[in-house]
């Protein structure tokens, strides 16, 4: 008896959070709860898991601040602007391909031969003795690194730099334990080294622009 | 294309924020988790099946709070007290708080303790109130399977001892509630892991 007793606590317990949920047919409804009307522990239980439901459906949902989100919006806008940027310099050299391609193969080749002949007269003029080198090695660095690095490209690894050093402020500013596992550099690091990557591919072949 | 992204941070965040940090108990840790969400919905915002956004999303954050809690594991105990410790150095200042807020820390810290995925289901369906068929797209299970952890899960809430004694002491009209949670706090303060 008493274990038939214990059996029908043990069933009734179990059907608890369908009683909660609607999930119980009528009948069942009615076993339940005349059961919990006559037994103590069942009723206690019962009125347990309906504070514990209760509570649980209280919980509010919990927002993060819009500082917690400012640094995604600032890395998406520039990996955008550098997308729209690539994209655009893309768009130039295909029509400028376009524009030689126009041009009948004789005239183009033969230009190209005559221009390579002149500059090359000029440079076997104008080849500077070795005071002349010397004096001259500051500006043939500067203007070759000129050359390399549009200011675009520069200001945008700037931008690139000062967004890690943002990223990394922040976060060893929240702890100062296990700062390289953090996820968020992994990312920016990629960036950065993605638009140095694209500056060396840029620099031996225009072309090959594209997004990180 | 940003619009659209923006569009689904907003539309998302609350959840996904929600999720973690009912998950972790840890303000910054979910901060972290959101940005990790967010940053994979940015890398991977092509391949994406923008019709089922939310479930991946909270796939993602899913796994992200999984990993986070591995990551974290040989301090997670402090941290654990540390919240812990919080909450119960919160309630002792402010005395006038409801028994009911007692519950609700307690409660809180019970969800966190829970096993994955009896925990991350309880949060989806319990708390942020997802559908069945939402849950099962985040996490690969089936109808069936949800509503079984989801059960058991909420079973396993109940059986929370320091739940189970709140709940006990208020419905037996015992005043300490209070008392022997500042007196945990009391104990507690000295573990130097926050100074």
């Amino acid at each position: 008896m008493s274990n038939n007793s214990d059996s029908q606590c043990y069933f009734v317990q179990l059907q608890i959070d369908g009683y909660l949920d609607g999930d119980l047919s009528e009948a069942q409804q009615t076993v339940f709860m005349s059961h919990v009307q006559d037994c103590a522990a069942c009723a206690k239980e019962f009125h347990y898991a309906q504070v514990v439901q209760d509570a649980v459906l209280e919980l509010p949902q919990i927002d993060c601040g819009d500082m917690v989100l400012e640094p995604i919006y600032r890395l998406t806008d520039d990996t955008g602007s550098q997308r729209l940027a690539a994209e655009k310099q893309h768009s130039i050299a295909s029509r400028l391909a376009d524009l030689l391609n126009a041009i009948p193969g004789f005239y183009r080749y033969g230009l190209s031969a005559a221009l390579v002949a002149v500059i090359a007269v000029a440079v076997s003029f104008n080849v500077p003795t070795p005071s002349e080198d010397n004096l001259n090695s500051e500006q043939l660095i500067a203007s070759e690194n000129e050359q390399q690095y549009s200011p675009e490209e520069i200001a945008q690894a700037l931008n690139d730099l000062n967004l890690a050093i943002e990223y990394l402020n922040q976060v060893s500013q929240r702890t100062e334990v296990m700062i390289a596992d953090r996820f968020l550099v992994t990312p920016i690091q990629d960036s950065i080294n993605a638009s140095f990557q694209r500056a060396r591919i840029r620099e031996s072949d225009p072309l090959q622009n594209g997004p990180i | 294309m940003r619009a659209l992204y923006q569009q689904a941070i907003d539309r998302h965040r609350q959840r996904i924020f929600s999720f973690a940090h009912y998950s972790l108990r840890v303000r910054e840790d979910a901060e972290d988790v959101t940005q990790e969400v967010f940053i994979k919905l940015w890398q991977h915002w092509q391949k994406i099946d923008h019709n089922k956004l939310g479930a991946w999303l909270m796939r993602v954050a899913h796994n992200a709070v999984i990993d986070h809690v591995r990551k974290q594991r040989p301090q997670q105990a402090n941290l654990d007290q540390f919240a812990e410790v919080d909450e119960q150095v919160g309630a002792r200042n402010e005395e006038a708080k409801l028994d009911q807020d007692l519950f609700k820390q307690q409660l809180r810290l019970a969800i966190k303790s829970l096993d994955d995925p009896f925990r991350s289901i309880v949060i989806m369906r319990d708390i942020q109130g997802m559908s069945y068929g939402e849950i099962q797209g985040s996490l690969d299970m089936s109808a069936s399977q949800v509503k079984v952890y989801l059960h058991r899960g909420r079973r396993k809430l109940r059986e929370n001892i320091e739940l189970r004694q709140l709940f006990n002491e208020q419905n037996d009209g015992v005043s300490g509630i209070k008392q022997s949670v500042v007196q945990a706090a009391t104990n507690d303060k000295g573990n130097g892991h926050v100074q």
